[in-house]
């Protein structure tokens, strides 16, 4: 009997160190992402040595680092803008999004509030929603210079109504605005999550010195989850770095510019493709794009093995 | 002794009663611009843009919905969304499960190779590929095709698929497995009746990430199909706000509704899966 189960066990072992069975098993999928992923990054790396655009869609030449070139060194080329803009977008966001998540998610677990799952469940609703509807219902509800909602706000109070997406300023904040919106939830729920993880006889000693809510925070809750809410922390902070469709369809959608010029890395790049069609060039900031985002993945990846 | 206790109940009292008020008033502003869209869908008064308007409509009708589902082919957009999102859907979950298995129980040559690559290709936007996948699918003929698009799509999705599967795979003992291959299962019936069952809040998450994936992306599927009648939920709500529709934002705020509701039940059906279904693999769709 049991030399039968050691057989068993033996065999499906065996099966599962055959060099061949594991390369099987990744083959669709390696070879649907080496067509649709990796294909097309090293396309654009190729292309970025190019100077194919509209002028040369067929008869392209090398130019070897000419447009890394230009996006680095040439100021006013707005590559370097755009990567201080996507920069301090991505901070903000982040620095906004934790502390109101936190303080969101810390006021959902006081004992005794009984309504806790209903409140829960409307906050979701942002996430539930269809990204580019809710950000297409923002612009032509909210943000409307004519009809959307804060201007007839404003008119009700009797001042003057305001181009919400005009101004680049008002528009960077109009998008923050947006995209804080968007990705609250997901960080309510995570920071919720571990916040109920943390264990509550934790504070009792606390609560007996007579700590305050700020105090414990500090102090116990927020070392507390840190490592809990670190790898939905990290990979917000990427899809924030990434975001295209807040930007580009509030301000920048083909025919229907809004006035504002602001420009992340990525709808530069877009705009760079597909308005400017100057691939070469367009093709050069993706690779520093993806670049940076590497160096960002070893990064974090690096100090979170410190942390373990 | 008792007065005090009295006292501090009263003052819990109202400070929960405080805290209510204050998410009541919380969850209300974050609903905002979808209440007020489902409001202006539901107004008989074409005329948003007079001085009398209110947000709750004085005169309710059904026309602006009627609207959308008889003088648009939503209902064509409709199909071919279900169409798109139930055929990715499958190709991620079948290829994407044997995958993130051999990247997460096998230890053969290559793999932490292949996992660290997989992970920094996961950190190139799928928006910048747009050009390149163009050049690629315009020679097979696959552009304006459903075909094309399933595989843009699929191609995109099993990435996150094998690195968030793999990632809550790794979560599961492995000991559960050899056990049932001690009393002699074979290698397909452990991943079906013992893996699978086990990593289901990851499995389901995985599904509804690429439904909800392909339900929402509308550059490729604005840009890679022509003609209206080839095109997705979001390809067509993003050309109507973009050309006709701008004018009659009564009708784009019940065709937004009508394009959320789907989306919103599934949502909310596998909300409690969620957390643990989408952290464990460290990529967020």
């Amino acid at each position: 009997m049991n030399s039968r189960k050691d057989r068993n066990l033996v065999k499906f072992k065996k099966m599962n160190r055959r060099t061949s069975w594991p390369w099987l098993n990744l083959s669709a999928s390696l070879l649907l992402i080496g067509l649709i992923v990796l294909f097309p990054i090293l396309y654009t790396a190729y292309i970025s040595f190019t100077n194919m655009n509209v002028y040369h869609w067929f008869d392209y030449t090398f130019i070897g680092f000419a447009n890394y070139m230009r996006a680095l060194f040439v100021f006013n080329s707005g590559f370097l803008k755009a990567l201080l803009l996507t920069i301090l977008w991505t901070i903000l966001n982040m620095v906004f999004q934790l502390v109101i998540a936190f303080i969101l998610a810390s006021l959902l677990n006081t004992p005794g509030l009984k309504l806790r799952k209903v409140y829960k469940t409307l906050l979701m609703f942002p996430w539930a929603m269809p990204g580019y509807v809710s950000i297409l219902l923002w612009k032509n509800g909210m943000f409307n210079s004519q009809f959307g909602l804060l201007n007839q706000w404003l008119e009700r109070l009797g001042m003057d109504p305001v181009r919400w997406l005009a101004n680049d300023v008002i528009a960077f904040v109009s998008c923050m605005v947006v995209n804080l919106w968007l990705a609250l939830p997901f960080m309510i729920m995570i920071m919720d999550g571990a916040l109920q993880s943390v264990d509550k006889s934790y504070y009792e000693s606390a609560m007996l010195d007579g700590a305050g809510w700020f105090t414990r925070s500090i102090r116990l809750t927020i070392p507390a989850i840190r490592p809990i809410i670190a790898p939905a922390v990290i990979i917000t902070a990427f899809t924030t770095f990434k975001q295209f469709d807040v930007i580009y369809l509030l301000t920048q959608q083909e025919g229907a510019k809004t006035g504002a010029n602001i420009h992340t890395v990525i709808t530069y790049a877009h705009e760079n493709a597909f308005v400017a069609n100057n691939y070469g060039y367009s093709s050069a900031i993706s690779i520093i794009i993806f670049l940076l985002l590497i160096a960002f993945t070893l990064l974090s990846n690096a100090r979170r093995r410190e942390e373990t | 002794m008792k007065k005090n206790w009295s006292f501090r109940k009263t003052r819990r009292f109202a400070g929960l009663s405080l805290l209510n008020i204050f998410f009541i008033l919380i969850c209300f502003l974050t609903m905002i611009p979808i209440l007020y869209a489902f409001s202006v869908s539901l107004n008989a008064q074409n005329s948003i843009l007079g001085s009398d308007f209110s947000f709750i409509p004085r005169e309710v009708t059904a026309g602006n919905y009627r609207a959308v589902i008889n003088e648009q082919p939503v209902l064509l957009w409709f199909k071919n969304t279900v169409v798109l999102a139930a055929a990715s859907v499958a190709i991620v979950l079948l290829i994407a499960v044997p995958g993130a298995y051999a990247l997460s129980r096998f230890r053969f040559k290559g793999r932490m190779a292949v996992f660290k690559s997989l992970v920094l290709l996961h950190s190139f936007p799928a928006i910048l590929s747009m050009f390149a996948i163009y050049k690629l699918l315009s020679p097979m003929g696959l552009i304006n095709t459903k075909p094309g698009l399933i595989i843009v799509y699929i191609g995109t999705m099993s990435l996150f698929g094998l690195l968030n599967l793999k990632g809550y795979f790794d979560s599961v003992p492995v000991e559960i497995e050899d056990a049932a291959a001690i009393d002699g299962a074979n290698g397909l019936q452990v991943v079906t009746r013992i893996l699978l069952p086990l990593a289901r809040p990851a499995v389901i998450v995985t599904g509804v990430m690429v439904m909800v994936y392909v339900w929402n992306e509308y550059i490729y599927a604005v840009t890679f199909m022509t003609g209206a009648s080839n095109y997705t939920l979001a390809a067509g709500l993003y050309s109507l706000q973009a050309t006709e529709m701008s004018g009659s934002w009564p009708v784009f705020s019940a065709a937004s509704i009508v394009v959320s509701l789907p989306i919103l039940i599934i949502f909310f059906l596998t909300q409690r899966h969620m957390t643990s279904g989408l952290t464990a693999g460290g990529v967020k769709g």
